[in-house]
């Protein structure tokens, strides 16, 4: 601890910095003190989970001019409790992203009761939804992490996944291309990096090869990398689909309900305290991406922090198709250290997609699209596709990656309190790994519950394969004219620039994770995804969801609690 | 699937879709249908409760509605096929229509004549670059006025408006009418959007103050919209650091321009105008594909409804000659023709047509254009090498207020022209 002191002392960044730190016998690091700014927060961090030896960091640093306001929630505790204990359940599930909707729907095949507690008033509204939808073949995951076994055995997996549950998923390639000797280096790590990842069919390209797969290319390049396993989807898309299947096999999703505390029983059993009432339960996996270890503190077991990374992305309009097959990556002129550079891909609905970016950010909840976020994944966008035009853009977003200061994936049985399973630090290549990251989490929980002499059968009714979703708009006329004879409801377009129909909406309402809010019917059925953004739809689309869910359309909201659309009926 | 034969289609209901098909029965095109989308014929008229519609063609102050109404009337005393609640899939080269609707399914229309008219949509933030949060509370001036006209409710309480049009003009005034406080308009450009009689019966009436030169940079909120960043603006739109200003709102209502809906005409390949957004058409409104018209806002962005019903009716009027030629087995469209151009000169930032057949006009034709930047005592001319077609003074011109330039019948086309506008010389004649 002395060397790190010393060494955080003698840093000229850091002389503003006042630190003390401990190390306890399992090599987690606790940092106590303050710092001037935020990044330096989390380059101390950094700096410290560096060491080693170190397993992880505990960083409790304030940064100067940041105040992070927490909420107090003892009367909301306390009101939570008078309700009682409203559900038993063996596994509770706390947080519905990739990674609790992947877990659920793998234990969804087990005989046991899954519940799934979400805050927000859908599935997939956090990190889940604001990123890249890249299904990364694991090249550029640090060897010899957790992050990149389970990225190659999660890209891998993911065929499986598309065939059970029918959500989009292209196979596309991913090309990254070289300017300079000192990008032919780092790409020669990289291939390297993918070799020892065990990543299928990475290779470098010469500049003829480059130019043969990518004839398009800019400039004059020297030369580039194929990883040819890379794979997009509409991560959202995703999310639903394991959501409804693992619903439809039997798991209880609990929207708009936020965790509060957990009491750990003296049986061993918890209870986990939700604004809706108590769930006991036999294990807790904790999936509450940004905000799990608030979630691990609950349970007095605090060996890593997260840090709040943004990246910001842009969607440009589907008429602009771009030259190129794979998604493309020249080297980022300015890069993150612990960014991939983000690139530049098509959408499986053919949207062309740029960034992210990545920015250390102090509040978790901030997902503020800044200027400098759009200037940076516009310049990953522009450096591989010059024609690329600002004018085309459709949409904006960000999202917020839940990085630990190790940067990998954090995924055990808590050491100190039985039965509570941390999943946490899943950011890139988060949606990538989930596959795998569901299989681990099965075999953890498995091992553990037939080690207590339980036995876990698989249910004869379960039924891995996700109703299959009409799709208006990717049949041909004739099929088209068919399914409105079968039902006049997919005759009523109610999204012009998607081309969905009423009857699709309709479908969804019927979901076994049932949309509420205009968001969600956008994530399940794209209305309101295309160029005009819902300008047109969106009242339709309120219309339908008051009439389907019998409600006022004051009460229909954007998307939770709070986003209100409309507020008043007018004079 | 059904098919159905048709002389002509037209493509929207709007007041460009009624002007065309009246005119076209008019005359005498026998087979027409009208494919709107919605339940009632009208478009955005509809949603228009506000008077100052009609101006010009009736001499009269009417609601949307009314000016709807009048068109309405007329081609509803006509024997064209009103197709209602029926949205058009696809348009092929060859003039194939695929539009579907819940009780006929899937229709192909096969056509000898297509007048496009589907009118336009709005920008939306992000095609303005306004950052921050994704929250409700962020409408565009048009889906303001859907809630607020034509379902009964309202958006909010307290409201910014970013863009100076005139739509953004008409909904500060209803706003205020319906009881929510209008904090402001704030407009990028360093002159009003709209039209000086909606600054004066919007704005002024009501208090609302108006800024130039500053825009809205930036959303705040988590959930629900909470209030706005706006900064002031350099020369070249960009926010100048330190200029900015927070304000406490509930709703950020853009009306911040309109791009006309082509992507029907962009699925059946024909060229778009980057200037304009619409199609390249020539003096009869016809595309660049034999027996495809434009008309209205699809073309490019018009102001007045009058306007866009005159080019309904031009395009009705071409498509009337394309098919009386086309019967009696007379070479007909582009192979018919030389086309000249007609390109914006000085301080024009766009005209339209954009091509005129060579030859001599068989009857008055309009140029409609834009100019760059407010200005006053310039004359607007059109130029064929060193002859001047036409020619007119205008005492204050602005780029809200589209003009037109009107060469008379009997003048021959047989070179490119050159629409542009000029400052008045104090001796010139």
């Amino acid at each position: 601890m002395q060397e790190l002191l010393a060494n955080i002392k003698s840093d000229a960044r850091f002389e503003q910095c006042s630190v003390s730190a401990s190390i306890s016998e399992d090599g987690i690091v606790t940092l106590e003190g303050s710092a001037d700014s935020w990044r330096h927060v989390v380059d101390i961090g950094h700096l410290a989970a560096s060491f080693p030896g170190v397993v992880n960091v505990v960083n409790h640093l304030s940064a100067e001019g940041v105040r992070i306001e927490k909420s107090d929630n003892t009367q909301r505790i306390r009101e939570a409790r008078k309700r009682g204990v409203i559900a038993s359940a063996d596994v509770v599930i706390v947080g519905a992203g990739i990674s609790g909707c992947g877990i659920a729907r793998e234990l969804s095949k087990y005989d046991m009761r899954v519940i799934v507690v979400e805050r927000n008033a859908d599935v997939s509204e956090e990190a889940t939804k604001a990123n890249n939808g890249d299904i990364h073949p694991g090249h550029k995951a640090k060897p010899g992490t957790l992050k990149a076994k389970l990225n190659v055995r999660g890209n891998e997996l993911y065929d499986k996944w598309q065939e059970e549950l029918g959500f989009e998923l292209v196979r596309c390639g991913q090309v990254n291309v070289a300017y300079s000797e000192e990008d032919m280096r780092g790409l020669e790590k990289i291939y390297h990096d993918g070799i020892a990842n065990d990543v299928p069919g990475v290779r470098m390209l010469t500049k003829e090869e480059l130019l043969k797969m990518e004839p398009e290319v800019p400039g004059d390049p020297m030369g580039g990398l194929v990883a040819p396993t890379m794979g997009v989807v509409e991560p959202f898309q995703v999310c639903v689909a394991l959501a409804e299947n693992a619903a439809e096999n039997g798991v209880e999703f609990m929207l708009s309900t936020e965790l509060l505390d957990i009491q750990v029983m003296e049986d061993g059993r918890f209870q986990a305290v939700t604004e809706k009432g108590i769930l006991d339960a036999a294990y807790i996996i904790d999936c509450a991406g940004i905000h799990a270890d608030e979630v691990a503190q609950m349970v007095n077991d605090e060996f890593y922090t997260l840090h709040a990374r943004r990246g910001g992305i842009a969607i440009f309009d589907k008429r602009v198709t771009g030259p190129y097959h794979h998604a493309m990556s020249a080297m980022p002129r300015k890069k993150d250290a612990e960014s991939k550079g983000g690139g530049y891909a098509r959408t499986p609905e053919g949207n062309i997609l740029v960034g992210p970016s990545a920015v250390e950010i102090p509040d978790k909840e901030d997902k503020s699209m800044e200027e400098s976020d759009f200037d940076y994944a516009y310049d990953r966008g522009k450096s591989i596709y010059p024609e690329l035009d600002r004018r085309d853009v459709i949409a904006m977003y960000a999202g917020i990656r839940p990085a630990d200061y190790k940067e990998d994936f954090i995924i055990q049985m808590s050491g100190k309190v039985h039965g509570f399973i941390h999943v946490a630090g899943i950011q890139s290549p988060g949606l990538a790994s989930a596959p795998a990251i569901a299989e681990m989490v099965e075999g953890i929980l498995k091992e553990d519950m037939e080690a207590s002499g339980r036995t876990v059968s698989v249910r004869e009714d379960y039924k891995p394969k996700r109703r299959p979703q009409v799709q208006f708009r990717r049949l041909s006329h004739e099929e088209q004219d068919a399914l409105i004879r079968e039902n006049p409801k997919y005759g009523h377009i109610i999204c012009r620039c998607e081309q969905i129909t009423e009857g699709e909406i309709l479908d969804v309402l019927h979901s076994p994770v049932v949309p509420t809010t205009v968001d969600a019917i956008k994530r399940r059925t794209r209305a309101g995804m295309g160029r005009c953004q819902g300008g047109f739809c969106q009242p339709r689309v309120v219309e339908i969801l008051a009439r389907e869910l019998d409600k006022d359309w004051t009460q229909i909201n954007l998307k939770g609690r709070g986003a209100y659309i409309l507020e008043r009926r007018s004079r | 699937m059904k098919t159905i034969q048709v002389d002509l289609a037209v493509i929207g209901g709007g007041p460009a879709g009624l002007a065309a098909v009246a005119e076209a029965k008019r005359q005498g095109i026998g087979r027409v249908v009208l494919i709107e989308r919605d339940l009632e014929l009208g478009g955005i008229l509809q949603q228009c409760v506000h008077d100052g519609f009609g101006l010009h063609r009736f001499q009269k102050r009417m609601s949307g509605g009314q000016y709807a109404e009048a068109f309405i009337r007329d081609v509803e005393a006509t024997d064209a096929c009103i197709q209602d609640n029926t949205m058009v899939l696809e348009i092929t080269p060859d003039k194939k229509i695929y539009a579907v609707n819940e009780t006929e399914g899937m229709l192909l229309y096969e056509c000898r004549a297509i007048i496009l008219a589907m009118g336009c949509r709005e920008r939306t933030r992000n095609q303005v670059f306004i950052y921050g949060s994704r929250t409700s509370g962020v409408l565009t001036a048009g889906a303001v006025q859907r809630y607020i006209n034509m379902e009964g409710y309202l958006p909010g309480r307290k409201a910014v408006i970013l863009g100076s049009g005139d739509i953004g003009l008409i909904m500060a005034r209803r706003m205020t009418l319906e009881g929510m406080e209008v904090e402001g308009v704030y407009e990028v450009m360093s002159s009003p959007g709209g039209l000086t009689r909606n600054i004066v019966q919007c704005l002024e009436d009501y208090d609302i103050p108006l800024h130039l030169s500053t825009t809205v940079v930036k959303a705040h909120g988590r959930e629900r919209l909470t209030g706005v960043t706006v900064a002031k603006v350099d020369e070249n739109r960009r926010p100048i650091p330190g200029t900015e200003r927070y304000i406490d709102c509930d709703l950020l209502v853009l009306a911040v321009g309109l791009i006309p809906e082509n992507e029907l005409s962009r699925g059946a390949g024909i060229e778009i105008d980057p200037r304009t957004q619409g199609p390249v058409i020539d003096q009869n409104f016809m595309t660049s594909i034999d027996g495809i018209f434009a008309a209205g806002n699809v073309v490019a962005v018009f102001d007045l409804v009058d306007y866009v019903s005159e080019t309904g009716e031009i395009a009705a009027r071409g498509a009337a000659r394309y098919l009386k030629e086309q019967k009696e087995g007379n070479k007909e469209g582009h192979s018919a023709h030389t086309y000249k151009n007609v390109t914006a000169g000085e301080g024009v930032n766009f005209v339209i047509p954009q091509k005129v057949a060579a030859g001599e006009l068989t009857q008055d034709m309009a140029f409609y254009l834009r100019v760059k930047k407010p200005d006053e005592r310039v004359v607007l001319s059109c130029r064929m090498g060193d002859e001047t077609l036409a020619k007119k003074k205008e005492r204050f011109v602005a780029p809200p207020e589209m003009l037109v330039s009107r060469v008379q019948a009997g003048c021959c086309v047989d070179n490119d022209l050159t629409v542009e506008v000029r400052k008045e010389v104090p001796h010139e004649r």
